[in-house]
C-alpha cells in the first residue's frame, strides 16, 4: 500500500512551495492542508518544532522544509541517480537557499536603511549566483544528470521573484532558461502551477 | 578507493562536521586548511563551485556547501539512517541546530562589544534553553537522536554544543540524554583520535 502523504503550511509557497511541485513533478498524490494565520497559534503546539511546514508520511510527522523536500525527492526518485549526483543536487538546492535567504533578508529587513543597503546589495549577489548556476549546471535543462531532480524545482522556486521582477533575468544564461523551460513543461507541474493558489509569496 | 580532499580555512567552522564524520567513518582523506592571504588564488570557479569554501574534491570532481558535502560524507560513512524516513528525521534535527547555531554564531562574530553582550544573555536566556529542553525530549534514552545507533545528527549535535560550552560551560548540566548523545559521539574510536590530534584553532 502507497504511504499516504499530508503536507501542512500556510497558503503560502515561501517555504512550502519546493514540496508541494516535487509531488507535482512525481506525481504523487498528496493532501495539500494549508492553515490560516489564526488558526496556527493553536496548531503549533502539536508540531514538533513549532513551525511548519510539516509531512505525515507513515504514520510519522517530519518538519524543516529542506529534510522534507530531501525525503520526498528520495521516495519519488527526485534526488539524484547516485551518491554523487545526491551531493550536487544537495549543492545546488543549498545555493538557492543561500539565496532564498537574501532575498528574504532584503524583503523584510524592518529598518529602512538596513533594507536599503540589502536590496542593493542583490543585484550584484543574483548575477554571480546566476553566473555560477549557469557554469555548474548541465547543458539540456538540467542541473544534475539528464533528467529533472528537485534542483533544478528549487532552482525554478528560487527564481518566482527574480523572474516576476525583470522577466529577462535569464537572457544572458540560457543553460538557467532551459533548466525554467523544462519544469514549466513538466506535466504534473504545469498542472499544478494552472491550478495553485495565487499568493504574494 | 576514490580519494578525497577537502578544502577549508584553518578553523573549525563549517567544515568541523566533515571531518568528525570523516573520523567517524575512518576515512582517510586529505585535510587542507587555507590560510586567508591564500584565499584570493583560490576562488576561481575550477577549484571552487560558488566561490566558496569549504570544497571536496572526490576523484577530480568538485561540490561545495557544507551540509551537502557532509551529507555526502556521512553517507560514505553509513551515518544518514537506515531508512529514509530515519535520514529524514536526522536531516530534521540537523536543520533544526542549525536554526539556533546561526543565532549563535550571529552573536560570537558580532563586533560591538555591548551588542555582543546583550546578544550572548538573550542567546543564554531565550533561545538556547528551549532549544536543549526540545532536543532532550528528541534524544533517545540511549543516547541517539534517531535509532538505536550513531547517526550524523548525533554527531552534529555534539559538534554545535563544542562551540555552544565554549561560551556557556554547564549549559548541559542537568540533560541525561543529551549528556549521553555526547559520550556516544566522543566515544566513537574515530572522533576520539580526531579529537586529541585536531589543531587548536578559535573558532
Amino acid at each position: 500500500m502507497a504511504p499516504k502523504y499530508k503536507f501542512t503550511y500556510f497558503n503560502l509557497r515561501a517555504r512550502g512551495e519546493l514540496s508541494r511541485l516535487i509531488f507535482a513533478a512525481a506525481g504523487v498524490q498528496y493532501e495539500d492542508y494549508r492553515i490560516d494565520f489564526p488558526q496556527w497559534p493553536a496548531f503549533k503546539e502539536k508540531t514538533p518544532m513549532g513551525q511548519m511546514p510539516l509531512l505525515e508520511a507513515d504514520g510519522k510527522v517530519v518538519c524543516q522544509s529542506g529534510a522534507i523536500a530531501r525525503y520526498l525527492a528520495r521516495e519519488t526518485g527526485l534526488g539524484g541517480k547516485s551518491s554523487w549526483e545526491e551531493a550536487q543536487v544537495d549543492m545546488f538546492v543549498c545555493g538557492v537557499n543561500d539565496l532564498i535567504d537574501k532575498l528574504c533578508d532584503a524583503h523584510f529587513a524592518s529598518d529602512e536603511a538596513i533594507k536599503e543597503e540589502r536590496t542593493k546589495a542583490l543585484g550584484p549577489y543574483v548575477t554571480k549566483f546566476l553566473d555560477n548556476y549557469e557554469k555548474l549546471g548541465g547543458p539540456d535543462g538540467h542541473l544534475v544528470g539528464t533528467s529533472l531532480t528537485y534542483a533544478d524545482l528549487a532552482f525554478f522556486v528560487g527564481m518566482h521573484d527574480v523572474l516576476k521582477h525583470r522577466a529577462d533575468a535569464l537572457e544572458k544564461f540560457p543553460k538557467l532558461a532551459k533548466v525554467v523551460e523544462r519544469v514549466r513543461e513538466n506535466k504534473g507541474v504545469a498542472a499544478y502551477i494552472a491550478e495553485r493558489p495565487e499568493t504574494n509569496i | 578507493m576514490p580519494t578525497y580532499k577537502l578544502t577549508c580555512f584553518n578553523v573549525r567552522g563549517r567544515a568541523e562536521l566533515i571531518r568528525l564524520l570523516f573520523a567517524a567513518g575512518e576515512i582517510p582523506y586529505e585535510d587542507v586548511r587555507i590560510e586567508w592571504d591564500k584565499w584570493p588564488e583560490l576562488k576561481p570557479i575550477s577549484d571552487t563551485p560558488m566561490g566558496q569554501i569549504p570544497t571536496l574534491e572526490v576523484d577530480g570532481q568538485v561540490i561545495c556547501q557544507s551540509m551537502a558535502i557532509a551529507r555526502f560524507v556521512a553517507g560514505k560513512a553509513g551515518l544518514l539512517g537506515k531508512t529514509n524516513m530515519d535520514q529524514a528525521r536526522a536531516d530534521m534535527l540537523l536543520d533544526g541546530g542549525m536554526d539556533v547555531g546561526k543565532l549563535f554564531t550571529e552573536m560570537v562574530m558580532e563586533k560591538d562589544a555591548s551588542k555582543k553582550a546583550e546578544k550572548k544573555k538573550e542567546f543564554g536566556e531565550k533561545h538556547l534553553p528551549p532549544f536543549l529542553a526540545l532536543y532532550e525530549g528528541f534524544a533517545g534514552d540511549n543516547g541517539h537522536f534517531v535509532g538505536d545507533s550513531l547517526t550524523w545528527s548525533d554527531i552534529g549535535f555534539f559538534n554545535m554544543m563544542d562551540f555552544i560550552t565554549a561560551e556557556y560551560p554547564g549549559a548541559l548540566d542537568g540533560y541525561c540524554k543529551l549528556n549521553k548523545v555526547i559520550d556516544n559521539v566522543k566515544s566513537n574510536p574515530g572522533v576520539a583520535k580526531w579529537l586529541k590530534e585536531r589543531p587548536v584553532t578559535n573558532h
